[in-house]
């Protein structure tokens, strides 16, 4: 906790530095910041209700409290049951396989539908809403009923092969397939990142470009020596926020099995597996101590992430 | 940023552990809310199922609010899977429901917590007419936690106008074996040509090698609440529908997307599967979703191996909240629930026979054929001398999560028969000694 909440506002100020735009430096600020606080005020309601749950886990990461009978404490049990868990580690490799295959692909798509979309398209307001409903969608249920549907045995993608000859796999009852039907739908949600791109595209003075044609510069070249750096910070954020959210991904994988993380245990995500110890087999402690350690996890990966963005994130001040 | 702080958990355990910190608090100052005298009590009332099941139980609901004024009850249902879920969080949160449905495999989980009231300390419920072999199977450390909804057990349906129209005709269900069944699976989709597989039950439903152990003279779960099951079973259990997919009576590796939907949604009802194991009160269901000409067969092996594999099952429990501030009224209901003939003709087998030998016959005019079929076989088979079945043991819905997890490491060929046994056995046993 203590780690993420000294970062938000760093991930915050990042994202403001890079917007260019905002008051400069010199500026009285006091006026800024109250709104901001009102902008935050909603947030801050909202934290109330979750500031209790919290700190209730993590004592109930050290207790054998299984939802019925009041909580033992037994320290550090629950972790080193974890240890010797191979479901657990199952749902750590499941997670991160997710997590580091679809959030670059999915930035990278994410990022060049807003380069396309930034070349001043005529009905841009269009294309960016038809691109972005996937994102509302995504996680939705029906979309994920849907996904099963689509790639289902009779479904459109293995007709679509049929079309050529090629008969395709059991999408979502093999357990070699399901978690890649999974991170093609994630991908396809590139929506969020791609408008928050589009925004920092449109933000990119045109000089520097008119400058850089000038000298003789490529397109390729332009767009690494100048929309790359630019847009650097936007980057930042929305990989921050993209490995955040797949750490913590729940629905696609609780609709897609039905709740177990099947077939065989191929789609059980961290949370997946933790709502199943906590619900299922009630072992709420145990599902406590499993939260704390995806917060660590996820804390880690952040923290990791600042440190090395100072090699390559670049503020324009 | 919100999402920053709620890392780690999906927002739903939030709030659930919300709830429970506050009904921990509620149950350490609460003095125990003072029974309504006279006034009007609203019980709460929870069951699965689906829609037609929930019409059904609302008019035997009418029929109890209008014999008992000054009872309203609100009821509420869900699919099995969320309704366990929600029931979890129902008891955590210190607010259950006075009556509910509970499944066999979480019996033990409920009733060893002290969740559950014992129903026999319940004057209201009139146990007179309920035989013993029915209340063991809702017995823990010798109190009444649960008390069956109906009985029920499994069987096998074959939609008759494949095999009349492929020519292939369906064994003696009295006397076949399971390698009958194997040869006649084989048989439909050959002489289909391939268009219709000849079986297609489900390997990974426990109550499959639940019969398999006892035919072969072993309890899957045992008297003391164990794991009974030899390796050697569960093994040829893989093995035959390894075999007989490789024979071409089972469907390939990956054709399953959906098992255990309804009735509707089934592959038989499809048209791509001959044959499929069923919960034999579904009977009906089925043959409506499958054109009117399924037939409904004992289980193979039933004469052919060590012993019957029979039994008659609860097909779930009733049971009352320990901390049902109604207890009384809710007994009344559940007491209208198996002893009421009025209300058991609106609900008819929809959970089983009736577990009142005189309320099953009270209802019998009222069934339709496909129900009086299903309720003759039970009848029919409750005639020989069945071994005898036990209350499922604590980590049961873990044993049925690994059997599923293995069946599906079985079917695309990651793991051999013997070795899923192997890991079947120590998984199971481990969840069941925690």
């Amino acid at each position: 906790m203590s780690v993420l909440t000294k970062q938000a506002p760093g991930a915050a100020a990042a994202l403001g530095a890079g917007a260019p735009g905002r008051p400069s430096r010199g500026t009285p600020r006091r006026k800024n910041q109250r709104s901001g606080y009102l902008f935050l005020l909603p947030w801050f309601l909202g934290m109330l209700f979750t500031i209790i749950p919290f700190f209730a886990s993590l004592y109930l990461a050290f207790t054998d409290y299984n939802l019925f009978m009041e909580p033992n404490f037994v320290g550090l049990a629950n972790f080193q049951a974890m240890a010797g868990d191979p479901r657990l580690w199952q749902s750590l490799k499941v997670t991160f396989i997710y997590t580091f295959v679809s959030v670059p692909i999915s930035l990278a798509v994410a990022l060049a539908i807003a380069l396309v979309l930034n070349r001043g398209l005529q009905g841009l307001a269009i294309y960016r809403s038809v691109y972005y409903l996937p994102s509302l969608l995504g996680g939705s249920v029906a979309i994920v009923m849907l996904w099963r549907y689509i790639f289902g045995n009779d479904g459109i993608v293995n007709g679509f092969l049929s079309l050529f000859g090629i008969q395709g796999p059991a999408w979502v009852t093999d357990p070699d397939f399901s978690l890649s039907t999974l991170i093609v739908l994630n991908v396809w949600t590139f929506g969020s990142p791609m408008v928050i791109f589009l925004a920092g595209l449109r933000q990119v003075p045109t000089m520097y470009y008119e400058a850089a044609s000038i000298d003789g510069a490529s397109r390729w070249r332009q767009f690494r020596s100048i929309t790359i750096p630019l847009i650097s910070p936007i980057i930042f954020f929305n990989l921050i926020m993209q490995l955040i959210g797949s750490f913590q991904t729940f629905t696609q994988g609780y609709v897609m099995s039905g709740g177990t993380g099947g077939p065989a245990d191929s789609t059980l995500f961290y949370n997946l597996y933790l709502y199943q110890k906590g619900f299922t087999e009630f072992e709420m402690g145990y599902a406590s101590a499993m939260a704390w350690l995806l917060l660590m996890i996820i804390a880690i990966f952040t923290a990791v992430n600042f440190i090395a963005s100072k090699f390559w994130v670049f503020y324009d001040n | 940023m919100k999402k920053t702080t709620t890392a780690g958990m999906p927002r739903r355990m939030f709030l659930g552990a919300a709830v429970t910190a506050a009904g921990l608090a509620l149950s350490g100052c609460g003095g125990g809310a003072a029974p309504a005298a006279g006034g009007n009590v609203e019980l709460n009332f929870v069951y699965w199922g689906d829609a037609n099941r929930a019409k059904m139980t609302d008019a035997a609901i009418k029929v109890f609010e209008e014999k008992n004024p000054g009872i309203t009850v609100k009821s509420e249902y869900q699919d099995s899977g969320p309704y366990a879920d929600k029931l979890a969080t129902r008891f955590a949160g210190g607010n259950p429901p006075d009556v509910l449905n509970m499944a066999n495999r979480s019996l033990l989980e409920y009733a060893q917590r002290g969740t559950l009231a014992d129903l026999r300390s319940m004057p209201e419920l009139d146990l007179a007419n309920i035989p013993d072999t029915i209340q063991s199977r809702g017995e823990v450390d010798g109190k009444l936690f649960g008390l069956a909804t109906g009985v029920t057990t499994i069987g096998m349906v074959v939609n008759k106008t494949i095999t009349d129209q492929a020519g292939v005709t369906i064994p003696d269900d009295k006397t076949w074996s399971w390698e009958d069944y194997a040869k006649f699976a084989t048989e439909v989709t050959q002489k289909t040509g391939g268009k219709v597989y000849g079986a297609g039950y489900d390997v990974a439903t426990e109550t499959g090698p639940i019969l398999f152990a006892r035919q072969r003279g072993e309890d899957f779960y045992t008297k003391d609440n164990k794991l009974g099951v030899s390796e050697e079973t569960i093994r040829d259990w893989f093995q035959y529908s390894v075999d007989l997919r490789e024979a071409g009576g089972y469907p390939p590796a990956g054709f399953f997307e959906q098992i255990g939907g309804s009735a509707a949604q089934s592959y038989l009802a499809k048209g791509t599967v001959a044959s499929q194991i069923i919960p034999i009160n579904n009977y009906k269901a089925y043959n409506e979703a499958a054109g009117g000409n399924v037939v409904l067969l004992r289980m193979p092996g039933e004469t052919t191996l060590e012993r019957r594999g029979y039994s008659a099952d609860p097909s779930m429990l009733w049971s009352i909240a320990a901390k049902s501030k109604h207890p009384k009224e809710a007994a009344k209901l559940l007491n209208f629930l198996v002893n009421d003939a009025d209300g058991a003709a609106e609900t008819l087998t929809q959970r089983g026979v009736p577990i009142n030998p005189e309320i099953a016959e009270a209802i019998k005019p009222k069934l339709s054929k496909d129900d009086t079929a299903f309720v003759d076989m039970v009848a029919a088979i409750q005639e020989d001398e069945l071994a005898p079945a036990y209350v499922y043991p604590k980590g049961a819905s873990v044993v049925a999560d690994t059997l599923k997890q293995l069946a599906t490491e079985v079917e695309f060929g990651r793991i051999t028969p013997a070795d899923a046994a192997k890991t079947f056995l120590e998984k199971s046993n481990a969840a069941i000694n925690k």
